[in-house]
């Protein structure tokens, strides 16, 4: 038998996610036949595109959690970042089919402005709005880093600073005075490039180009892996100042991580907003970035598809469950976290390892107790 | 309602016949004679009225301007007699009435209701009613009152009070009615007085440092400068009235000043009591509760059910509410600690070594509380009635001080002293401050680590579970309160150093006056996310707070 190395493993995971995703599900989608078991309806392929796009968020997490070690609780900053910076570009699409029939968006009509403010005119160009996805939380991560890494901030502190920076502009953004919307944020979406945004053929596409995404980022995990940089990532994860003591600026190298893992994540909150029609501060609450880290804990940190089983299995069991037992669905999440944390601490992907190991550990008193049984 | 309820009330006067004082006897004979006079007659009559001392005036006064004041005609020559119509309890009864002269009520079939006729004051008398019941207000036998009344008179700037001011002012005898009688006497004179007391006033009000004095003063200088002014200024006394002006305005930015800082000691001695549990738990302890905000909220429906359950047992009397809060300290302190209890023996203590996964694991426990509250308790907030010791306020030179914040203020003090005796002073305190530096060294000399680590998390639980209590009385109780908080106390604990009790004190009284300053200038959502970002900042320039933890040993 062939033994395979743990990258090889992982590698064939990623092809088979992708083919999964990239390819099955759409396939699903537009031949299966109506009724039948193998057909995806259009809302369940929505549903999905949005549990990508979650996936996405929660693997650029596992990328500073996971493989670095720094735990950021404003990672929904990020991702929401992203998402209003393509949501600026597509209210400004809306033109005049909104409710006020004005060349303003709805909520700056209702607030009673005259002209689109300066900083919103750029978010008429396309291109302009995806350098945006890319560059807003990039820039903010890299301040932010470069300020929190500078002073040495990490563990516990980095973690709570973080929060403290994801509840500070989700106070900002809830005010209508921002110039974004709101608590209502942005929603009420006709069309994106041109296509309509609701219409099946449109969501579909935007499915297929998260789920291109999605595993581009797992693509680019498993190479930074296998890398020298993601040696040095985890190396910090493991100990920081023998990593410092041997010459590396490790603060260079979490800046550069942190950057990615925001500009990652803000493209996934680009992604999510044309698919929900929705973005509003919610996403910003410190509680949102928090159901982040559970996804990748119950998935497993430190694994390369953990995030994704987690996200797609937390998000699943959420939709589930509120819809069957509303009342119940926080102390559900609740008790798996706490569940997840005190007895999984490898998460799903972990169980098999941590089965066997236990079947090892027991497996002499089992022995024991067969032969016991077999001489009664 | 409240309509009817004016009525009852008079009504209610009216039929306490023996203890009509003498005060109100004479009140009743004006009254009747001014209802029957006519033209300057009955206007100086009702004026008159301002002299009597009776509580009855303003509600005649009132019923006569609303028309509730009948004519019942005599027979032959006699004068008619003077009613009060009182409006019936039910929609659709008759009316009842009461002789005014002695409140006597009149019998349903001795009159005839249709022959009635209703008394109308003249246009001139009308005018003089608000200044009537204004001056009777000036003869209160309550200080306060009276006060407030010479003030609120002078403030008027009318001419024809003005004298009547000048006449009280010298047969009253209380010094805080004359000084008010004075400052309002002044602030009339800047409209209407000669040039001497123009000067007069602006001096008086410039020592007095008074506030109410402030807007009239500006009149008269806006007045001066448009020249409007009855006597026109030299420069020596623009020059003084403009001095007065910013001597009084510099009073307001002081009493500002005084208030703002009030208040930022107050809101940062609730930020302090809700940070030193957090102070234990987290700063001593290393444990990331991030349920914290939850035992808070364990202490606030801990002072709702002691609330319910005294009203149950006491029926709501005033004994119970002003004494359920006394209760409810205790009750809270304790129940929070045995959640905190029942927290760390279940969850936490598997946790030490793993501080970040303790913050995961105690976010799910955070996220089951309070869905449980809800399920529980009900998803609308509850409301925690304030013993009424707790309500009303202080006046001290002009700035307020409310009875609940000087309260929290105080019960910050006693928490902070109480702990920082329980950890420097006492056998117990020794041994958390052992176990929290050094847990293995502290077990090897006998200490049995399990147990203090249970006793500290679960007292950390329990001062969160006090500040419950207090939070309790400045809002509604509801499932998400600790959740407001738990952003801010990790800040404060974190910016004040960790591990170090002295720092969260400070950090807590620095963030809270902050916040309270910055407040007006940028409104309360900015002024709290400037915070925010100024403790980002703040931990720049010292990553390990105000009082770092010194160790040689890296991690």
């Amino acid at each position: 038998m062939i033994k395979f190395s743990e990258t090889q493993r992982s590698l064939a995971g990623i092809i088979a996610v992708t083919f999964f995703l990239v390819v099955a599900m759409p396939a699903l989608n537009l031949f299966g036949s109506e009724g039948s078991f193998l057909h995806i309806s259009d809302y369940q392929l929505n549903l999905w595109g949005k549990y990508l796009c979650y996936a996405v968020v929660a693997v650029s997490l596992n990328l500073l959690w996971g493989y670095t070690g720094l735990l950021c609780l404003g990672q929904g900053l990020f991702f929401a970042l992203g998402g209003y910076a393509f949501g600026m570009h597509l209210m400004l699409m809306i033109g005049e089919q909104g409710a006020y029939k004005s060349a303003l968006p709805d909520f700056m009509v209702f607030l009673g402005y005259k002209e689109l403010p300066a900083h919103w005119i750029p978010f008429k160009s396309l291109s302009f709005s995806l350098l945006a996805v890319l560059f807003v939380p990039g820039i903010v991560a890299g301040v932010f880093g470069f300020l929190a890494f500078r002073a040495r901030i990490k563990g516990v502190y980095f973690a709570i600073i973080t929060q403290a920076l994801t509840y500070a502009a989700c106070l900002l953004f809830f005010q209508n005075s921002f110039t974004f919307g709101g608590n209502n944020g942005f929603t009420d979406f006709k069309t994106v490039l041109g296509n309509e945004i609701f219409a099946p053929s449109t969501q579909r596409a935007l499915f297929f180009i998260s789920a291109v995404y999605l595993s581009l980022c797992l693509f680019l995990i498993w190479w930074l892996t296998k890398t020298k940089f993601g040696k040095i990532q985890r190396a910090i994860r493991d100990s920081e100042n023998r990593v410092r003591f041997s010459g590396y600026s490790t603060t260079t190298y979490k800046l550069i991580i942190f950057v990615v893992a925001a500009i990652m994540a803000g493209i996934a909150g680009a992604l999510y907003v044309p698919q929900v029609g929705i973005i509003n501060p919610e996403e910003m609450r410190p509680s949102k970035s928090l159901e982040i880290v559970v996804w990748v804990a119950v998935g497993g940190r430190a694994t390369i598809l953990g995030p994704v089983i987690g996200a797609i299995f937390v998000n699943w069991l959420k939709s589930y469950s509120t819809y069957h037992y509303p009342e119940y669905w926080l102390i559900i999440l609740g008790a798996l976290f706490v569940l997840v944390v005190l007895f999984m601490p490898n998460g799903i992907v972990g169980l098999p390892e941590q089965l066997k190991g236990f079947y090892r550990k027991h497996r002499f008193r089992f022995q024991q107790k067969k032969e016991a049984a077999a001489e009664a | 309602m409240l309509f009817r309820f004016h009525n009852l009330i008079i009504s209610a006067l009216f039929l306490l016949v023996s203890q009509l004082s003498a005060d109100d006897t004479q009140a009743r004979e004006i009254f009747v004679e001014a209802i029957l006079a006519e033209g300057s007659e009955q206007t100086a009559l009702v004026e008159s009225l301002s002299t009597t001392a009776s509580t009855l005036v303003p509600d005649f006064l009132e019923a006569w301007k609303r028309g509730d004041i009948f004519l019942l005609e005599a027979d032959g020559s006699a004068a008619p007699t003077p009613l009060l119509e009182v409006e019936p309890e039910q929609e659709g009864g008759t009316p009842t009435y009461f002789r005014v002269i002695d409140g006597e009520e009149m019998a349903a079939g001795s009159f005839d209701p249709a022959a009635l006729e209703m008394a109308r004051p003249s246009r001139k008398t009308r005018r003089v009613f608000t200044m009537t019941i204004d001056l009777l207000a000036l003869s209160t036998p309550n200080v306060q009152e009276r006060a407030d009344a010479a003030l609120k008179l002078g403030l008027k700037r009318d001419d024809d009070i003005l004298p009547k001011l000048i006449l009280l002012r010298e047969t009253e005898t209380e010094p805080s009615v004359i000084e008010a009688l004075n400052e309002g006497i002044a602030v009339s004179m800047l409209s209407h007085g000669t040039k001497e007391g123009q000067m007069d006033a602006i001096q008086l009000l410039r020592d007095e440092n008074s506030i109410a004095g402030l807007d009239a003063l500006k009149n008269l200088r806006h007045d001066l400068n448009d020249g409007l002014a009855t006597h026109p200024f030299s420069e020596e006394e623009l020059a003084k009235l403009t001095a007065s002006i910013a001597s009084i305005e510099s009073y307001i930015s002081w009493t500002d000043f005084v208030g703002t800082c009030f208040r930022g000691l107050s809101l940062g001695a609730v930020l302090l009591i809700v940070a030193l549990g957090l102070a234990i738990t987290f700063g001593l302890m290393g444990v990331i509760n991030m349920a914290h905000g939850e035992m808070i909220a364990v202490g606030a429906y801990s002072a709702y059910i002691s609330q319910t359950v005294f009203y149950s047992l006491f029926s709501e009397s005033t004994f119970a509410l002003e004494t359920y809060f006394l209760f409810a300290i205790p009750f809270s302190f304790l129940t929070a600690a045995l959640c905190g209890f029942i927290l760390e023996r279940t969850v936490i203590q598997f946790l030490y070594k793993r501080p970040l996964e303790s913050l995961l694991a105690t976010w799910g426990v955070s996220l089951i509380l309070q869905q449980g509250f809800r399920l529980i308790f009900g998803a609308a907030n509850r409301q925690v009635r304030s013993p009424s010791w707790l309500l009303g306020n202080v006046e001290i030179f002009d700035i307020t001080f409310g009875f609940n914040r000087i309260f929290v203020i105080g019960f910050a003090i006693l928490i902070v002293f109480g702990t920082w005796f329980l950890m420097a002073k006492t056998p117990m305190g020794l041994s958390i401050r052992a176990v929290m530096q050094d847990p293995q060294m502290a077990a090897a000399m006998g200490i049995r680590i399990n147990r203090v680590r249970m006793m500290t998390f679960a007292f950390g639980s329990g001062l969160a579970g006090l500040a419950g209590v207090f939070l309790s009385q400045i809002g509604s109780v509801g499932s998400n309160l600790g959740q407001s908080y738990i952003v801010d106390s990790f800040m404060v604990v974190v910016a004040g150093g960790v591990g170090n009790i002295v720092g969260t004190v400070i950090s807590a009284l620095g963030i809270g006056v902050t916040d309270q300053a910055l407040q007006p200038l940028l409104g309360p959502v900015m002024g709290r996310i400037c915070v925010l970002v100024a403790i980002i900042l703040f931990l720049q320039w010292k990553p390990g707070g105000l009082f770092p933890s010194k160790s040689r040993s890296l991690d």
